[in-house]
């Protein structure tokens, strides 16, 4: 396994994953229930969430998308665990 | 497009390891009901879709299929990380290693090579609707057969999580077929 996280970030990546799954879940839901007005607005609650939970992970940890890399002076893109 | 993001959708760490074990899981990474024809089979069928409900839910059932590959990839990954040829060997996969070392290698539990013959796409909703809904069954099945050789909660742990998704996508498929039949009719 290549890189490390240390046991604060993995415990912010426990719960980024765990809103991301919320909103992934209630997104496949809405493909086959698009008229459903409540799920649509658990769905943009937990989308708020997830994305809340990525930015205070990226904020602290390292980035997860490369969008979000080279904000300092460094390419830290290579920084966290890979896999 | 795809856009990488750094992390698991279910974050793996798995702290023993066991080359025997991750053999077995291999299967779910190049074997006949693993995720790479999950999402093949998704990611292919997606085109020839007329309905938008059915090309959202390949496309988004077909792309979480990726990220259960690479979840495959992970806990293969760290089961062998370290491991030498004798080790494999003394875990009886020594076979294995002889052609792969300790890469991950898009094979069944016993070797044989992926290929896209596992899954269809056949340009008809009803027929690839039906084969999706098999599928899923038939990964679950495989994720039980798992479980049945698994002792280690670290990666029970992550197996039980994709199991349970392919019922969700099971579940997911059905709706998408009784709509699609009902439009039919
Ligand atoms: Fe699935």
């Amino acid at each position: 396994m290549v890189g490390n996280i240390t046991p604060q970030c993995a415990r912010l990546m426990q719960q980024l994953a765990a809103a991301d799954f919320f909103a992934t879940d209630m997104k496949l839901y809405l493909d086959t229930h698009p008229d459903d007005t409540k799920a649509l607005e658990i769905y943009r609650e937990a989308v708020k969430q997830a994305k809340a939970a990525k930015h205070a992970f990226e904020a602290s940890c390292y980035p997860l998308c490369a969008e979000s890399a080279g904000e300092g002076c460094s390419w830290n893109w290579l920084n966290g665990l890979w896999m | 497009m795809f856009i990488f993001e750094k992390r698991l959708e279910f974050p793996v760490v798995i702290k023993n390891r066991n080359p025997k074990l991750a053999s077995y899981i291999l299967s779910q990474y190049g074997g006949p009901d693993g995720e790479l024809a999950a999402s093949l089979r998704y990611l292919s069928q997606r085109f020839s879709q007329t309905d938008k409900r059915a090309v959202a839910v390949l496309t988004d059932i077909g792309t979480e299929e990726l990220s259960h590959l690479e979840m495959i990839g992970s806990i293969v990954s760290q089961l062998t990380t370290g491991e030498g040829a004798r080790s494999f060997d003394r875990y009886g996969v020594g076979d294995y290693f002889i052609d792969h070392a300790n890469a991950v290698y898009p094979a069944n539990a016993s070797g044989v090579p992926f290929t896209a013959a596992y899954l269809q796409s056949k340009g008809d909703p009803i027929a690839d609707l039906t084969e999706d809904l098999a599928a899923e069954q038939k990964a679950r099945a495989v994720y039980d057969n798992i479980l049945r050789m698994c002792d280690d909660p670290d990666v029970s742990g992550a197996i039980r999580f994709l199991r349970e998704r392919e019922v969700v996508h099971f579940q997911r498929f059905g709706e998408l077929l009784d709509l699609l039949q009902a439009k039919i009719k």
